[in-house]
């Protein structure tokens, strides 16, 4: 029996952040999806994708990470959907408002993408870890 | 000396002069000599006697003008009466004796005797009246021989003292009534100068009342970029100045009297205000919206807050506002008085740094991101393993563009310093491990650079409200500047120690120190000591300006002492919350 992959949706308006996320992605073992460079574009994929994990930039055109997570909250089919902020910001005032937001984790730009793999590698269940 | 002076002083209608009271009886005597001369029947049967009357009268008139002259007016002037009597009876003598018809004259100098004060005066004009009638006798040396003469000898004195006694009587009453007409008199000019000395006064108090209102307007006026407004204790207006009419978009006339302070405000600020003070309490609360605005003042404690105001026209103008209180004389509150300042800009620029600090941030960070992202992609690529060049190579870039990533944090930190954005995040902590800590991870650079780096910390275990971050920040700031600023073979000293009630954080080095007239632009932002470019020490001068800001915040002190040549020693001073004893 396997069990499928989680699958991720990321978003982030620098191509190559994104990239570079999507690569620790695929590091852990989870199924990239989509990548979308707009917060707008982020919620209406994640809106007909249903993916199991978002990993979002906070400061994105269209909506903010935490904007996008309070549209997620408020629905009931989506609020099970784990949220991954990713921000430029430097605060720790910062990453305690998108915690209380709803998000899962909180990661600082530059963030290290072998940390991030490996934060994402935590969360599938150990069946279905790639050897 | 003009013809009023001479009339006063000669003749004194207030106080007869003795030329006065003189005049009648010379008068007399002379028309008395004129008569007997012209009309015929008349004459002088003793013309010795007549003469001696005469020159008597004279000298008498002389002796008065004299005392006239001199301003002599006391009891001493009765003398001339007296002569005047004497001089009298010669007359009378000289010009037929009893037979004389020039008795009456004698009534004269008994008038001036008798209205001088006291009634021993009028026994004496009885004596010279006596004196005056029986002078044929007593020069004759003989007694009167016929009852008549005696009669006239007793009988006319005693009229005379009669009439002496009624006119001295009179005199008195008289002496009376003017002494209290006087008084009354200088009563009532007592009572005028009073009244002119008040008016004079009042004037100067008005003069004085309208400078100071002159002034405090012009005061008022000359303020046009604050807006001044004064009201009473339910906000009523009754000040306000031109700022407050171009702030508030209403001329005086239109507010004083007319407008509540209150009216000028959002009203949701006002709620949420009277919210947070649980209202309604207090005396003076006749207005919840006006006593949200002066709660603090009216306690006594002025107070500058941020208020939105509404204008005349609608529009909202952001400001800040200092409340104080107006006191009575009896120190009771009778107003408030409301200064405003426009912060419509400050805010903007605060905004407008805010959003810088922003910028920086994602623009100069999201870059650092992808190279140091990728780069670590590079170095953990087991398909394609690096070389140990390749690796070397990439260590460079990794530690160039680390420290890029602090330039850009220590620009970032400049940058909210002074703004909104800048906050502690400050909690009971112990300095020690936060030392510790700073010096263990600064050991590894020491040892690279050759330099000692040494800690002593004391015992006594102190606590300071303090965020750790920033002040494990401001530590490897100082100990990183140490090393760098010392060269291989010298050390540098980390201390802990507690002074009084503060902790003195101290890290010395043997270095090259900085020149004495560089020391007060030290932590001036971008500044560098002219040694550490001699010395071409990297680095863009932000490191002391922000361990300043943070020591700063921390309401500490940040000292620096040092020696070209010698080293350089920083103190950082902390206010300690408490001391623990070690266990």
């Amino acid at each position: 029996m396997t069990v499928s992959p989680l699958r991720v949706v990321v978003a982030d308006d620098d191509a190559d952040i994104r990239t570079l996320v999507s690569i620790a992605v695929r590091r852990a073992g989870l199924d990239l999806v989509a990548d979308v460079d707009r917060g707008d574009t982020a919620l209406e994929q994640l809106g007909i994708l249903r993916p199991d994990i978002a990993i979002l930039d906070v400061s994105m055109p269209g909506l903010t990470g935490i904007e996008v997570i309070a549209a997620l909250e408020a629905d009931d089919d989506l609020r099970g959907i784990r949220v991954f902020l990713l921000s430029a910001a430097v605060t720790d005032a910062a990453r305690q408002a998108g915690i209380d937001a709803g998000a899962e984790d909180y990661f600082f730009k530059p963030f290290s993408p072998r940390e991030l793999a490996a934060r994402l590698t935590e969360l599938v269940p150990p069946a279905g870890r790639p050897e | 000396m003009t013809l009023r002076e001479l009339l006063t002083r000669f003749v004194l209608v207030d106080t007869p002069s003795p030329l006065l009271k003189q005049a009648p009886t010379t008068i007399g005597v002379l028309a008395a000599v004129v008569i007997t001369i012209l009309v015929p029947g008349l004459e002088f049967t003793d013309d010795a006697a007549a003469a001696g009357g005469i020159w008597g009268v004279i000298f008498a008139t002389v002796l008065a003008t004299i005392f006239t002259a001199t301003q002599k007016f006391d009891r001493l002037t009765l003398i001339i009466p007296c002569i005047d009597l004497l001089a009298i009876g010669f007359f009378r003598l000289g010009t037929g004796a009893s037979a004389s018809v020039f008795a009456s004259l004698i009534i004269l100098p008994v008038i001036w005797i008798a209205v001088t004060p006291h009634r021993r005066y009028i026994l004496l004009a009885a004596v010279g009246t006596s004196v005056a009638l029986m002078m044929p006798f007593i020069l004759g040396a003989t007694l009167p021989d016929k009852p008549g003469d005696w009669v006239r000898g007793v009988f006319s004195p005693v009229v005379f003292a009669a009439a002496a006694a009624i006119v001295n009587e009179m005199a008195r009453q008289g002496r009376v009534q003017i002494t209290a007409i006087r008084a009354l008199a200088e009563e009532r000019d007592l009572m005028l100068r009073g009244a002119v000395d008040y008016t004079n006064r009042l004037r100067d108090n008005e003069e004085r009342l309208q400078a100071a209102d002159r002034l405090t307007r012009s005061v008022l006026d000359a303020v046009t970029e604050q807006s001044v407004v004064g009201t009473d204790v339910t906000g009523l207006v009754d000040v306000w100045n031109p700022g407050a009419e171009r702030m508030l978009g209403l001329d005086a006339t239109q507010a004083q009297g007319k407008r509540y302070m209150h009216e000028f405000h959002l009203i949701d600020e006002l709620l949420d205000r009277s919210r947070e003070l649980n209202y309604p309490p207090g005396e003076t609360v006749l207005n919840p919206g006006f006593s949200a605005l002066v709660e603090s003042a009216r306690l006594g404690q002025p107070e500058v807050r941020q208020w939105t105001y509404v204008r005349a026209d609608g529009s909202q103008l952001s400001v800040e506002v200092a409340v104080t209180r107006r006191v009575d004389e009896n120190l009771k509150t009778v107003g408030y008085i409301f200064v405003a300042t426009d912060v419509t800009q400050a805010l903007e620029v605060s905004r407008l740094k805010d959003e810088f600090v922003g910028l920086i941030s994602h623009e100069l960070r999201t870059p650092l991101s992808s190279i140091l992202g990728y780069l670590e992609l590079m170095r953990d690529d087991e398909d394609n393993p690096l070389n140990d060049e390749q690796l070397q190579y990439l260590g460079v870039a990794e530690r160039n563009a680390y420290r890029l990533l602090r330039l850009v944090g220590d620009l970032l930190f400049t940058a909210q310093v002074g703004s909104s954005s800048f906050t502690l995040d400050a909690t009971d902590i112990e300095v020690a491990p936060i030392v510790r800590a700073s010096v263990e991870s600064a050991t590894p650079v020491a040892a690279g650079a050759g330099v000692e780096l040494l800690i002593h910390v004391d015992d006594d275990i102190a606590i300071v409200s303090a965020d750790a971050v920033r002040l494990g920040q401001a530590c490897d700031n100082l100990i990183s500047n140490a090393i760098k600023f010392t060269p291989r073979g010298g050390s540098v000293t980390v201390s802990l120690a507690n002074e009084g009630d503060k902790v003195v954080i101290t890290i010395s080095d043997t270095g090259m120190g900085i020149p004495a007239d560089e020391l007060d632009q030290l932590f001036a932002r971008f500044f560098r000591a002219s040694t550490a470019t001699r010395a071409a020490v990297p680095g863009v001068g932000l490191g002391l300006s922000i361990t300043k800001a943070i020591v700063t915040a921390h309401h500490g002190e940040l000292d620096v002492v040092s020696e070209v040549g010698a080293g350089t020693s920083f103190i950082v001073r902390l206010p300690a919350k408490r001391f623990v004893q070690p266990a």
